[in-house]
Formats: structure tokens, C-alpha cells, sequence
């Protein structure tokens, strides 16, 4: 967060965030060697591992680590082809939905718990939705979840904590398009309580604040920022 | 709603048949990764697929929140697999759709009809099977039986364009009208087919590879000629149970060569 002299605008990171995908990059270094090898193993022939263990293994650092959280949807998106190709089975892809679905279940326990790993948890199940298409579309079947998840972070005691809006607001930047042509009427709801959060939310700090302008700006725009927009949210102010 | 309904035929008969494996030997792992069978398994999901049974709780209700009825058994995995069904079976209809028009097919029943024994390959002209909830069950049928050890090596050994009418099993085409029941004895005389495939049993246990059921079932009334019986051999061949067929060279159970003479 940068502030720049005189003008208390913190700059949001969305933008750098998104820049961050490589290619080929899984972001597995987050894993012990055992486990990275395992992967590795998974990516290229996965009839010979254990995909439930995988599965496990995938979904248990997804709700530790942030950054895999974000980025975790790619590696099983490739795991799922790969044994597709292999043997037409979908073992790996059962099991990593069902065990999701569980967290899923679990997820006003975890939010209680701990807040880091509930939005590890949302983070994870947007990133699966955002890769793991189904003949070219979106899993109909993780459409209603996904929408619960960013209901509950529009909540108000949900938006005074600026790492839950952050996290809804990195959601929506990444998967709000998709999400919305698949059920629109849930998307006008949920940016209703956008809007009465920004406008009538105490205890929302000036972050949370400008993170809501920016989405729904982003929004109003056919998610994309206009240029002068753009500069206003993204800009080093400079004196 | 017949579509609902048969949404859950559907899950009930996958329920069934999820965790199980009618041979184990020669079938691919469950879905959850474990090879299962045993041939008391076999004959119950057999029993159960023939006769349509359901469990007796209600196979769903209808909450505030969903957009209809929801089924209790439903998980994320099974909903997703059946979406992926239902999306590729909407694009196999596309591309059939597409093929007729360009019209394929007429050229081929033209060269076939002439063949006596294929009396199910001529339909209507310009009609087809259209319905979502057969089209996705006869698909699941057809799911059962190209996940097998058989169908695999089968595919590997003889390619499309080797293959001959009448001595190489043909997947049913689930777009023809066909009745109920005909569909179903044409699922089961191609599976029964395509244990001609089956890997070489170790042990002298041939009780897993074939089901008795199965082959008690079939209509003795269908034609067939005795080229159908031609099969590559392999360790384990097992031949249809067809009655016409004079000789057969058929390595189960005792009883049940027997039982094949008694017929002849």
C-alpha cells in the first residue's frame, strides 16, 4: 500500500496480483520436496499416483497458503486433463470436488476459526471455478457455492475487515463476468449489498471503502475500468 | 417433468452401480479409485439396472433455495460428471444432427439394408432419438461398457477402419429409435461381445468374467449368423451364447458348457 505525500490513497493491489501468472508456473515451491515430487509425478502420469492423496494434499495447502489459494486452479485443471487423456477416469476431479464441497460445508466454522483460511478457502474455490471448465464451461454445480461464499463476504461484519473485502473484490475482478452471465439475477443481488456496505457500512476503513468504489465501478463498466478510472484507482500519485 | 424424473433414475442406477464392478477383472477401477467385484455385486447391480429398482428413501426434495427438486445423493463430483454427460451428449446430437444433413447416413443404410441380419440399422428416415433423459441413459450404458479392460484392448487391437460388420462389436448408436427393451438386449449382446477382449485371466476363477445373468437374459430370438462368432481369440475368449452357433469354444465354468450344450 502506497501513500503518497498529502494525499492518503492507499493504491490497491489488484492489479499487480493479476499480472502474476506465468505459464508453466504451478507455484508448487510452497510444498515440501516429497510433495512437489508427487506433483510432478501427478502432471505426467497420473494413473500412477494416488489422485486421492493428491487431491488431499492440493486442497490442504490451498487453505494455508494465500498465494496458492490464488493460483492452485491451474495445476488441478492440468491434472484433470492429463489423466482424462491417460485413462478417461476423473478420480482426481471427484475427489478434489468432493473434498471442496466439505470445506465448502465447513465454512462458517472456518470462518470463525480463522479468517486467513476462510479466504484461502474462497480464493481456492473461485480459482477451481475459474479453471476447471467443464467442455469449455464453468461447473454448473459450483456456480450457486461460489455466490454463497461472496454473499457472506458482503455481509457487514465481513466488510469491516479489509482482508475479506480484498479478497471479494480479487473474486469478482477475476471470475465476476463469468459468474454473472451464468446467474445474473444473484449478481444484481450481491452488488445491491455492495453498495449499501459503501454507502452505509460503519467501521468500513478507507481501503474498504475504495475497494468497493473500484468493483463497482468495474461493474457498472462491463467489468473493465475506463481509462481515466483506471488512472484514478492505479496511479502513483506523485507530487 | 420427465427429464427431472429421469434425473433421478439416473442417480439412483449410478448410486448403484458407483462403487461396484460387475468383473473385476476385467473392469477399470471405480470411481473412487478401488477395484471392486465380486459376482454377488455383479448379479445385485444387475438385478438392480434390469429392474429399475430404487432405494426406498425419496431420491429428493425441494428446498427454498433450490431451483427444483435436489437430489439427497448429489455431491459436487457426481453433479459435475453428469453435467459433463449431459454437455457431450448435446454435442454428439449437434454433430449427428449435422450428419444427417450432410447425409451420411442415407448412403450407409442403403449399402446395409440389403443385409438381412441388420434389421435394427434402417429407421425412419429424418428421425431420430431427441430425448434428453434416453439419450443420457443410454449413454451411461455405453459409459459402462467402453470402461472396460475389454473395450481398451479391443480399440488398440483392431482400428475403425479393420473393423467388420458382424464380427467385430459395434457400439449401439444411441441416436436411433429403438424401443426400451430391444436398446437394452443390444447393450448387453455388445458387451457380451466384447468380453472376447477381455485380458487373460491368472487364476482358473472364470466366475468373474462373464455374468450368467447376462447371457440367461438375451432373447433367443434375435437373428444371428455364425460369422458373428469369429473372435480374435485370446486366452480367456468367451463366445456369444447365440444358439444357432454350432461350434463354440467356451472356457467357463463347467455348468455352464453344459448348459450351452443342452441348448444345441
Amino acid at each position: 500500500m502506497s501513500v503518497c505525500a498529502g494525499v492518503p490513497l492507499p493504491k490497491p493491489c489488484v492489479l499487480k496480483r493479476m499480472e502474476d501468472s506465468s505459464k508453466e508456473d504451478y507455484k508448487i515451491h510452497s510444498f515440501d520436496m516429497e510433495t512437489q515430487k508427487l506433483l510432478k509425478t501427478a502432471l505426467k502420469d497420473p494413473g500412477s499416483v494416488d489422485l486421492e492423496k493428491v487431491s488431499s494434499v492440493i486442497v490442504d495447502q490451498s487453505l494455508k497458503d494465500q498465494m496458492f489459494s490464488k493460483e492452485a486452479g491451474r495445476i488441478c485443471f492440468t491434472i484433470v486433463q492429463a489423466e482424462s487423456k491417460q485413462n478417461g477416469g476423473s478420480v482426481f476431479r471427484r475427489n478434489l470436488l468432493n473434498r471442496l464441497q466439505q470445506e465448502f460445508k465447513a465454512r462458517e466454522e472456518t470462518r470463525k476459526r480463522s479468517t486467513q483460511e476462510w479466504v484461502c478457502l474462497v480464493s481456492f474455490i473461485c480459482n477451481i471455478f475459474d479453471y476447471l471448465k467443464v467442455n469449455n464451461m464453468p461447473m454448473m454445480a459450483l456456480v450457486h457455492p461460489v455466490y454463497d461464499c461472496l454473499f457472506r463476504l458482503a455481509q457487514p461484519d465481513a466488510l469491516k475487515n479489509e482482508e475479506e473485502v480484498d479478497c471479494l473484490v480479487l473474486q469478482l475482478h477475476r471470475i465476476g463476468e463469468q459468474l454473472e452471465k451464468m446467474n445474473l439475477q444473484r449478481m444484481d443481488e450481491l452488488f445491491c449489498l455492495l453498495r449499501d456496505g459503501f454507502l452505509l457500512q460503519d467501521g468500513l476503513s478507507s481501503l474498504g471503502r475504495l475497494l468497493l468504489l473500484e468493483i463497482l465501478e468495474f461493474r457498472a463498466g462491463s467489468w473493465t475500468l475506463s481509462e481515466t478510472a483506471q488512472k484514478y484507482y492505479y496511479s502513483e500519485v506523485t507530487d | 417433468d420427465i427429464f427431472i424424473e429421469s434425473l433421478l433414475n439416473f442417480d439412483s442406477e449410478y448410486i448403484w452401480n458407483k462403487g461396484s464392478s460387475r468383473w473385476s477383472q476385467c473392469r477399470k477401477r471405480g470411481a473412487d479409485g478401488v477395484v471392486r467385484g465380486s459376482q454377488k455385486e455383479a448379479e445385485l447391480t444387475n438385478n438392480t439396472d434390469r429392474k429399475g429398482n430404487r432405494p426406498h428413501r425419496p431420491n429428493s426434495f425441494t428446498t427454498p433455495e433450490s431451483e427444483g427438486p435436489v437430489s439427497r445423493i448429489r455431491d459436487w463430483g457426481d453433479e459435475v460428471e453428469f453435467d459433463e454427460m449431459r454437455t457431450n451428449v448435446r454435442r454428439d446430437m449437434q454433430r449427428y444432427r449435422r450428419r444427417i444433413l450432410a447425409g451420411e447416413f442415407t448412403q450407409r443404410e442403403r449399402k446395409t439394408s440389403s443385409d438381412s441380419k441388420d434389421s435394427r440399422d434402417s429407421p425412419a428416415p429424418g428421425e431420430f432419438e431427441t430425448d434428453e433423459s434416453v439419450l443420457m441413459r443410454r449413454q451411461k450404458q455405453i459409459n459402462y461398457g467402453k470402461n472396460t479392460l475389454a473395450y481398451d484392448r479391443y480399440i488398440k487391437e483392431v482400428p475403425k477402419h479393420l473393423r467388420q460388420p458382424g464380427v467385430h462389436p459395434r457400439t449401439p448408436n444411441k441416436f436411433k429409435k429403438y424401443s426400451r427393451r430391444s436398446w437394452d438386449q443390444q447393450i448387453k449382446l455388445w458387451k457380451v461381445k466384447l468380453h472376447a477382449w477381455d485380458p487373460p485371466t491368472e487364476e482358473g476363477n472364470d466366475l468373474q468374467a462373464i455374468d450368467l445373468g447376462e447371457i440367461m437374459e438375451l432373447d433367443f430370438d434375435m437373428e444371428a449368423s455364425v460369422d458373428e462368432l469369429q473372435y480374435p481369440k485370446t486366452s480367456s475368449s468367451v463366445s456369444s451364447s447365440l444358439p444357432q452357433v454350432s461350434c463354440l469354444n467356451v472356457k467357463i465354468l463347467e455348468s455352464v458348457d453344459l448348459w450351452i450344450c443342452i441348448l444345441l
